[in-house]
C-alpha cells in the first residue's frame, strides 16, 4: 500500500514544463514596431506617410535654419548668400535679442529689470520648499507688495512719500521672507519663534509674544527705509519698456489682480442678493463675450474720456486696466467652476457650526475649491500670457511689437521670419512649461480623491 | 439662509442682526455706488467730449464713409454711409468666422481621432501638432502665416494654377475662383434642394419611428442620398442648366472677373482653422475617452454589430461631452477673428473700430455698436448651448 501511494504521489506531482518564450516577433524592438507602427496595412501606410512627412520637414528645416544660416552680419544686406537670395539671418536675431527681451530699456539700466526678476524668484522659491512654514503669507506678500518695489525699480525717478513707504515695506517683507525661509531650512523653526527665543520672551506669557515681533518688524522697516534713502534710480518712462519684459509685466499684473477680483465676482455671481448678482453677471458676461482687442480699443479711446478733468492716463496704463478687467471676468468663471465642485453639504455644515458667510467661504469652501481651481488658474495664466500679444495692435512694443519693429528698421528691413521664429520658441517654452506644470498639479492635487 | 426669523423683542438690534434687512441694506449701498459711478462716468465723458468738441449721437452713421474696403461680398462704394461700413464689417467677420468654424471643427475631429490612433508615430505627430499650436499665441501664428506663406506669393503674371486649372489661381493679389452666375430658372433647383431635404428628414423620422415600434432597422442612407442629390440634379437638367461660371482671366497686370479672396483673408483663415483645430482635437479626444470601456463591452454583449456600437452607443455619449465645449470654441473663433486687423483684413474691428473711429471720432458710439454685435453673437450661441444642454439632460434619465 505504502509503495503504491508513494508511486501515485510521485506520478500525480505536477511538474510544469518551462513556458515557451514568446514568439520572436512580439517582444523587444521588433514586437514594439509590429504592434505600434505596422499593425495591419492601414497602420503601415500611415507610418510610411508620417515618416515621409517628418523627413521632408526635417530636411527643409535643416536647410532653412542651418545650411543657409548667416551668423555674422551688420545689416540685412550682408545676410545675402547669393546676390539674389537672402540667407537665414540669425545675425539679426542676435543683434536684436536684447531688444526682444527688454524693449528700448537703456542698456546700462537693464540690471534693474533683472534684479527685480531675481528678487521675485527668490521671494517665491520658499513657497515650493516643503520645510518652510507660513507659505501663504510669503505668497500673498509677494503678490501684493512686490509690485510696488518692482514698479519703482522699473520706473525709477523721484519717490513721493507713499512710494518711499511702500518700497521700504516691500524691501522689509522681502528680507523677512528670506530670513524666515533660511531659518526654516536650517533650524526648522520660523522667524517669530526665533525672535522670541532670542529676546528671552519664551519664558513670559504668550500674550506678550507679539511685542518683540512687532519691534523686529519696525526695525526691519526702518532699516530698509535707511537702505533705500540714498538710492534713486534714473527715470525710465514706460514708453521705453518693451519686449518680453513688458509682456510679463502686463500679464503678471493681469493675473495678480484677476485672482482676487475673480473670487469676488464669482462669489457675487452665486450670491443671493439680486442686485449684486445681476451686476456681477452683467460684468462677467460683457467682458467674456467681446474680444480682447475691442476691450483694448475701448480702453485706449474711451478711458481718457472717462477720467475727470486734469487726469491723464497713458496707453500702457489703459492697456493694463483693460487686461485686468478681461482677466477678472475669465477668472471669475474659473472660480465659479471650483465653487460648484464643492458639495452643498460643505456649505451647510459650515453654516451649521455657526460660521459667518466670510468665515465659511474663507476657511471651508475656498481652500477646497482652490485645489480644483489651480490647474485652471495656471492654464488661464497661460492664455493671458498669449493674449497679451494683442497689445502690439494698439501700438505697445511687447515681444511681438518689437518683432514687428525689427522688420521696419531701415538696416534690417524685411527681416520677419527669424524674429518670428524666435518669439514662437520663447512663447512655446513658456507656455509648454506652464501646461506641463498644470498637468502635474492636476495629477498631484487630485491624489486625495483619486479612485 | 433667510431662515432667521426676526426676534419678537423687536428693537434696533433685531433689525441689525436680521439677515434680510442687512442684505437689503447691502444691496441698496451697492446699487447706490453703482449708480454714482455710472453717473460720474457719464458726466466726465460729457465734459471731456465738450472740451474736445466731439459730437454725440448716432447721426454720424448716415454720413459718407469715404474710404474703400479691400474686400467685401457686398456692393459697397466709398460714397456709402458708415452704417453700410458696419454691415460690411459684420458680413466679413461672419463669413471669415463661419468658414473657419466649419473647417476647424472638421480638422479637429480628424486630429483628435489620430491622437487616439494605435499607431504610435501618428499619435505622437498629432499630439505635437496640438502642443505646438496651443502653446504659441494666435496673433503670432496669423502674422507667421501671412508673412511666411501668403505674402510671398508670385505676381499675377506668374500665378500658381491650383490643380492645373487656368481659372483657379493664386497670386499675391489673392485667390481667384470661378464665380457661379445663376440665371432665370435657377431658383427651381434651389427649391428642389429644399424639398429634397424636407423629404429626406421625413423619411429618416419615419424609419426611426418604425424602429421604435417594431425594432426592425431600416437603412435610410441610400434613399436619403438619392433624394438629396437626385431631385435637385433632375430639376437643374430639366430647366436647362441655368448656371454659368464667370471665370477669372488675366487682363493686363491683374486678373478680372470671377470671385477672389484676399491673401490676408486666406492667412487669417488658415491660422484660425489650424489654431482652433488643436483645441477641437483635445475636446474630441477627451469626449471619446470619457465614454467608459464598459459601454463598448455592454453593447457588444447585447449582440450589436461593431458599426452600431460606434454609431448608437459610443458617439451619442461622446457627443454629450464634446458639444458644449465645442460650441464655446466656436464662440472663441468668432471673437478671435477680430485679430484679422493685425494683417489688414477688413473685418468689423478693422473697418469700423479702427478706420471709421479714426475718421469720425465717435469713440463711444462705435465701441458700443461693435460690442453689441459681439454680445449678440455670443448670447445667441450660448442660448443655443443652453437649449442643447437641456435636451441632453432630459435624455439622461
Amino acid at each position: 500500500m505504502t509503495e503504491i501511494t508513494e508511486q501515485n504521489e510521485v506520478s500525480e506531482k505536477f511538474v510544469p514544463k518551462p513556458s515557451l518564450p514568446p514568439p520572436p516577433n512580439t517582444t523587444g524592438a521588433i514586437g514594439w514596431l509590429r504592434y505600434n507602427l505596422f499593425d495591419g496595412f492601414l497602420s503601415s501606410c500611415l507610418t510610411v506617410l508620417s515618416l515621409i512627412a517628418i523627413g521632408f520637414m526635417c530636411v527643409n528645416f535643416y536647410e532653412w535654419a542651418f545650411a543657409k544660416a548667416v551668423l555674422e552680419a551688420a545689416n540685412r544686406q550682408e545676410c545675402r548668400i547669393t546676390p539674389t537670395e537672402f540667407g537665414t539671418c540669425w545675425a539679426g536675431v542676435k543683434f536684436w535679442f536684447t531688444r526682444f527681451i527688454y524693449g528700448r530699456y537703456t542698456d546700462t539700466e537693464i540690471w534693474r529689470v533683472n534684479s527685480a526678476a531675481i528678487i521675485l524668484i527668490l521671494w517665491m522659491i520658499p513657497v515650493w520648499l516643503p520645510r518652510v512654514t507660513a507659505k501663504l503669507n510669503i505668497a500673498l506678500s509677494g503678490v501684493l507688495i512686490f509690485p510696488f518695489l518692482a514698479g519703482y525699480m522699473f520706473l525709477g525717478g523721484d519717490r513721493n512719500w507713499f512710494m518711499e513707504i511702500m518700497v521700504s515695506v516691500a524691501l522689509g517683507c522681502f528680507l523677512t521672507a528670506i530670513i524666515h525661509s533660511l531659518l526654516c531650512l536650517f533650524t526648522g523653526a520660523g522667524i517669530s519663534k526665533w525672535i522670541i527665543q532670542l529676546t528671552g520672551f519664551s519664558n513670559r506669557s504668550e500674550r506678550l509674544h507679539k511685542f518683540p515681533v512687532i519691534v523686529f518688524a519696525v526695525i526691519i522697516f526702518l532699516l530698509s527705509l535707511f537702505l533705500i534713502s540714498d538710492v534713486t534710480f534714473k527715470e525710465m518712462p514706460n514708453n521705453l519698456w518693451g519686449g518680453l519684459f513688458l509682456t510679463l509685466v502686463i500679464s503678471g499684473i493681469g493675473i495678480a489682480s484677476a485672482l482676487p477680483a475673480g473670487i469676488l465676482l464669482a462669489l457675487g455671481r452665486r450670491s443671493k442678493m439680486t442686485v449684486i448678482r445681476v451686476l456681477c453677471v452683467a460684468f462677467i458676461e460683457l467682458f467674456r463675450s467681446v474680444p480682447l482687442i475691442t476691450i483694448l480699443f475701448m480702453a485706449t479711446t474711451m478711458f481718457p474720456l472717462f477720467l475727470p478733468e486734469g487726469f491723464h492716463i497713458n496707453k500702457l496704463a489703459s492697456a493694463i486696466v483693460a487686461v485686468c478687467l478681461f482677466a477678472a471676468a475669465y477668472m471669475a468663471e474659473v472660480v465659479r467652476g471650483g465653487l460648484q465642485a464643492i458639495p452643498k453639504g460643505q456649505y451647510e455644515a459650515a453654516e451649521a457650526v455657526g460660521l459667518t458667510y466670510w468665515q465659511s467661504m474663507g476657511f471651508i469652501v475656498m481652500p477646497q475649491a482652490l485645489k480644483y481651481m489651480i490647474p485652471n488658474i495656471v492654464s488661464n495664466f497661460m492664455g493671458l500670457f498669449k493674449d497679451t500679444t494683442l497689445v502690439s495692435i494698439i501700438g505697445l512694443y511687447d515681444l511681438l511689437g518689437m518683432i514687428n519693429a525689427v522688420s521696419q528698421d531701415p538696416s534690417w528691413i524685411g527681416l520677419h521670419h527669424e524674429p518670428l521664429f524666435t518669439a514662437a520658441v520663447i512663447f512655446f517654452i513658456g507656455c509648454f512649461a506652464m501646461s506641463k506644470y498644470s498637468q502635474y498639479l492636476e495629477r498631484n492635487l487630485g491624489a486625495g480623491n483619486g479612485r | 439662509m433667510s431662515g432667521n426669523t426676526p426676534s419678537s423683542s423687536g428693537g434696533v438690534n433685531a433689525i441689525i442682526n436680521d439677515e434680510r434687512y442687512r442684505s437689503i441694506f447691502y444691496q441698496v449701498v451697492v446699487f447706490g455706488l453703482f449708480i454714482w459711478a455710472v453717473l460720474s462716468l457719464i458726466e466726465n465723458t460729457q465734459i471731456n467730449m465738450a472740451t474736445r468738441k466731439m459730437a454725440v449721437g448716432f447721426d454720424f452713421l448716415k454720413n459718407t464713409a469715404g474710404f474703400a474696403v479691400a474686400w467685401t461680398p457686398l456692393d459697397y462704394k466709398p460714397s456709402d454711409s458708415y452704417l453700410m461700413v458696419y454691415w460690411v464689417g459684420i458680413i466679413n467677420t461672419l463669413i471669415l468666422a463661419g468658414i473657419s468654424i466649419v473647417l476647424a471643427t472638421f480638422l479637429g475631429f480628424i486630429v483628435g481621432i489620430l491622437r487616439l490612433s494605435k499607431n504610435w508615430l501618428v499619435a505622437q505627430i498629432a499630439s505635437w501638432y496640438v502642443e505646438v499650436l496651443r502653446n504659441t499665441p494666435l496673433l503670432l501664428q496669423i502674422i507667421f502665416w501671412y508673412l511666411g506663406a501668403f505674402a510671398n506669393l508670385p505676381r499675377p503674371k506668374q500665378s500658381i494654377e491650383i490643380l492645373g486649372f487656368e481659372s483657379l489661381v493664386l497670386n499675391n493679389r489673392g485667390l481667384y475662383i470661378p464665380k457661379p452666375q445663376p440665371e432665370d430658372l435657377f431658383w427651381l433647383t434651389a427649391v428642389a434642394l429644399l424639398v429634397a431635404v424636407l423629404i429626406a428628414i421625413a423619411l429618416n423620422k419615419r424609419a426611426a419611428r418604425k424602429q421604435q415600434q417594431t425594432g426592425k432597422y431600416i437603412s435610410t442612407l441610400v434613399p436619403t442620398l438619392l433624394i438629396v442629390f437626385g431631385l435637385p440634379s433632375v430639376a437643374f437638367i430639366l430647366t436647362g442648366m441655368p448656371l454659368e461660371w464667370e471665370l477669372p482671366a488675366l487682363k493686363g497686370f491683374n486678373y478680372r472677373g470671377g470671385g477672389f479672396v484676399l491673401p490676408a483673408m486666406l492667412a487669417v483663415m488658415v491660422a484660425l482653422v489650424v489654431y482652433h483645430s488643436a483645441y477641437a482635437a483635445e475636446m474630441v479626444r477627451a469626449g471619446i475617452l470619457s465614454v467608459s470601456k464598459g459601454q463598448t463591452e455592454a453593447a457588444s454583449s447585447l449582440g450589436l454589430k461593431q458599426s452600431f456600437v460606434m454609431r448608437l452607443v459610443i458617439i451619442p455619449q461622446a457627443m454629450r461631452a464634446i458639444v458644449p465645449p465645442m460650441i464655446s470654441l466656436w464662440m472663441n473663433v468668432v471673437k478671435n477673428s477680430s485679430l484679422a486687423i493685425a494683417i489688414g483684413f477688413p473685418d468689423l474691428v478693422s473697418v469700423f473700430m479702427q478706420t471709421s473711429l479714426n475718421q469720425s471720432g465717435h469713440a463711444v458710439e462705435i465701441v458700443a455698436l461693435v460690442m453689441a454685435f459681439y454680445m449678440t453673437v455670443s448670447l445667441t450661441i450660448s442660448a443655443c448651448l443652453n437649449v442643447y444642454n437641456k435636451k441632453i439632460q432630459l435624455t439622461e434619465r
